[in-house]
């Protein structure tokens, strides 16, 4: 595969948190890549670093070790604010994903730097969502409309890239199918390149071109999404298929 | 049953508000209201019992107790509001700092409120405003070295429990600068919880002003201030009771209305 | 099959205010049994309507418990029910005893052995911070078991857990329901679970119920728009 596919990657990224004497290491020589246009797929149970890799792929949090490299230029280190001209994140607490004071287009407005108003208004069309919720506080809006929301402000900013944490566990199954549907749709007609991150392995299954599974901080098989899943080699995914409940 | 509750609450701050501010209004027009020079003495009146002219009676030097109580509440009050004030927008601003940034920064600033803390406030404030001589300026810095550090920890804890919200962070993805964040997610999302700390405080922060000028490091004579007016007249309580007599009241009801206000406001915030 | 837990007509909710109306099933010993829905869907108003806690007034209709029929209680989140920095031994002989309940110790690790918690005896003499939230959701069932409830009433118990506890969770219950006998009744939002494990399934939105009958037929034959939807949007594993 051609290097200029990359868009963003990681390699041998090492976090250690001390918590009271005690060590906790969160990611263990944790490497991954990123293709342009596709959904790659991070499953693993809670604890098991998915959520603080995503927190270091995008500076809010800084490694032990280890590099980030965005289109081959590495980006360690630097501020959060300069990741976020690449790339944006979703979090999984929807509602908690805005400021409970703000009015969502105060909200949305101030994270793009000005996004002129017909493309907040093509925005707010591709994800499905009302233009009078804009006049809305987190508070008013449903789960499912708060995460289209914070999809939405994510796309109002240049980024090519979507960091989804957990973005649809909160949701009710309806709902999630709706969100899973929207990141899909921008996947295909935007072109953008997404890491999802999930606990739900048959979600994972049904979006991802790629799939990583993680486990105590350490990533323990990669691969394409048929592959791993078809034929897992680790046994802690044999594991975690073998649980599934459909 | 949730909702009678939340009313009565509601009836409780609007009135026990309302007090506060007619106290407040009464110290503002302290010289409109007052039917006496606080300040000129007569010797042919002095420690007369309470009567039409003068109301509260006079003390040992023949100045009229009612408006000295009127003048009093405006020296105790406005120094109190000030202090208040002072020490919440001071302590609240480190303590989002600290907060915020963590480390080093938040490590120094807790642990001199920690020292703060594990001396009672009257005790600092009593040494403190003994160094720096009398007068009511050295009486409130005494007691707004310690004041400060209260603030500051509830203003820390608040920001901790909001920087890592999905929305602050979204903020800083964003590009937004720290101070931006501070400014716009945070402090407007811990104001009212710090509001109604500094509430609560003015009671207590009365009851300092009010001891120091009572211990004679706070107002200096003559100026009329509930504290050190209680301090002159307890010489000779017996003869004149009244010159003690009404500066205490004034004290207490004052305290127990700006307590009770705070109170109630934390109980309202409570409810939601 | 005698019929265990009867419900006419039923209306509850908060204070006046009416969250689940109409609802009407019966449940047979022995069954297992999912009401299935979305948040807000009235559900766990209808589990606290049933057992009485958590201030759900009845409205209208009835709820007819069949005669000595314990009710057993699990809770979402276990944390809440224990003291954290008790051993459970203590809080377990505690509950027992104010039950009056004659027991052995050896009795209680049996059961904990059916759940799973193979070294009982350990489990047993640790408090409930030092656990995992899996292992505490296990204490919690296995405590509920000892009074030996003729229902076992289950509010969401592995929706804070992980998928593969999750699993685990849902085998030991089968495993109870196997063994003992106990009828089931389990509050989900997850039809993954109730597939899996129930002979019935209810399905309700808005606080109604707008399906109820043997699990086969719901899954395989939905009538209703919304159970449709509801199965169509659950995610499946696929492996091309």
């Amino acid at each position: 595969m051609p290097d200029s596919d990359i868009v963003l990657a990681g390699k041998n990224l090492n976090k250690c948190y001390v918590d009271k004497g005690k060590k906790l290491q969160a990611l263990k020589d944790v490497s991954f890549f990123l293709k342009k246009g596709e959904i790659l797929g991070i499953v693993g149970e809670s604890g098991s670093g998915k959520s603080t890799l995503l927190r270091h792929i995008s500076c809010l949090e800084k490694p032990d070790s280890g590099t980030l490299l965005y289109k081959g230029t590495e980006y360690t280190g630097k501020p959060p604010a300069f990741a976020g001209t690449f790339l944006q994140m979703i979090f999984q607490d929807a509602q908690m994903s805005f400021d409970p004071r703000m009015k969502m287009k105060k909200a949305v407005v101030e994270a793009s730097n000005g996004c002129s108003r017909e493309k907040l208004s093509h925005i707010l069309e591709a994800v499905g969502l009302d233009e009078g919720l804009l006049e809305k506080k987190a508070g008013n809006m449903s789960g499912g409309q708060c995460q289209r929301m914070s999809i939405a402000r994510a796309l109002c900013s240049d980024a090519r890239i979507l960091l989804c944490d957990e973005v649809t566990s909160a949701l009710d199954v309806t709902t999630q199918a709706q969100v899973v549907a929207l990141i899909r749709q921008l996947q295909e007609n935007e072109g953008l390149s997404i890491i999802f991150v999930s606990h739900d392995l048959a979600l994972v299954s049904m979006l991802c071109d790629r799939i990583m599974v993680m486990k105590n901080g350490e990533c323990v098989e990669e691969g394409e999404t048929s592959k791993v899943l078809g034929n897992p080699q680790h046994e802690y995914t044999k594991e975690l298929l073998d649980n599934l409940i459909e | 049953m949730n909702h009678k509750r939340k009313k009565i609450n509601r009836i409780k701050v609007i009135l026990s508000a309302s007090v506060a501010v007619l106290l407040v209004l009464i110290a503002l027009f302290a010289s409109v209201i007052a039917p006496n020079d606080p300040y000129e003495t007569c010797a042919s009146a002095i420690r007369t019992a309470p009567s039409a002219e003068f109301l509260f009676g006079t003390d040992n030097l023949g100045r009229c107790v009612f408006s000295r109580v009127l003048y009093g509440a405006r020296t105790t009050i406005a120094a109190t509001f000030i202090l208040v004030a002072i020490s919440f927008i001071l302590g609240s601003f480190i303590g989002v700092l600290s907060g915020y940034y963590g480390g080093i920064l938040d490590e120094i600033t807790m642990r001199i409120a920690d020292i703060m803390l594990a001396f009672p406030q009257m005790v600092v404030a009593i040494a403190v405003a003994g160094i720096l001589g009398g007068g009511l300026t050295s009486a409130m810095i005494a007691l707004g070295i310690t004041m400060w550090t209260g603030f500051a920890r509830l203003a820390r804890s608040h920001t901790f429990a909001i920087k890592n919200c999905p929305y602050v962070q979204a903020a800083r993805l964003a590009g937004k600068s720290g101070s931006a964040i501070m400014m716009a997610h945070i402090l407007p999302n811990i104001i009212a919880p710090l509001l109604t700390n500094a509430l609560t405080q003015i009671g207590t922060t009365m009851i300092g002003i009010s001891g120091l000028s009572f211990l004679g490091l706070g107002v200096v004579p003559p100026t009329a201030e509930w504290g050190s007016m209680i301090n002159e007249s307890r010489a000779y309580i017996q003869i004149a009771p009244w010159a003690v007599l009404y500066p205490a009241i004034a004290t207490i009801v004052t305290i127990i209305v700006f307590n009770y206000l705070g109170d109630c406001v934390m109980e309202y915030r409570d409810e939601d | 099959m005698d019929t265990i837990l009867k419900i006419n007509n039923l209306s509850a909710g908060y204070g006046e205010e009416c969250v689940i109306s109409d609802i009407s099933f019966d449940v047979e010993a022995g069954k297992k049994v999912c009401i299935v829905g979305e948040s807000g869907s009235g559900k766990t108003t209808l589990l606290k309507a049933i057992h009485g806690f958590g201030g759900v007034t009845k409205i209208s209709g009835s709820i007819e418990i069949g005669k000595d029929v314990l009710l057993g209680v699990v809770p979402q989140n276990p944390g809440g029910s224990f003291n954290p920095i008790r051993t459970y031994k203590a809080q377990i002989c505690e509950a027992l005893k104010s039950n009056n309940i004659d027991f052995k110790i050896e009795e209680v690790e049996k059961t904990l052995q059916i759940l799973g918690l193979s070294d009982a005896r350990r489990a047993l003499s640790s408090r409930p911070y030092e656990l995992s939230g899996g292992m505490n959701q296990r204490m919690a069932i296995a405590t509920t078991m000892l009074l030996e409830p003729g229902i076992l009433l289950c509010d969401e118990v592995t929706s804070a857990l992980d998928v593969k506890t999750a699993g685990m969770v849902v085998e030991q219950l089968l495993e109870i329901n196997r063994l003992r006998n106990t009828t089931i009744l389990m509050v989900t939002h997850h039809l993954g679970i109730a597939s899996k494990m129930a002979d019935f399934i209810g399905i309700m939105k808005s606080g109604r119920m707008l399906e109820y009958g043997p699990a086969k037929e719901i899954l395989n034959n939905p009538q209703n728009e919304y159970t449709r939807n509801l199965l169509k949007a659950v995610p499946k594993l696929k492996v091309s």
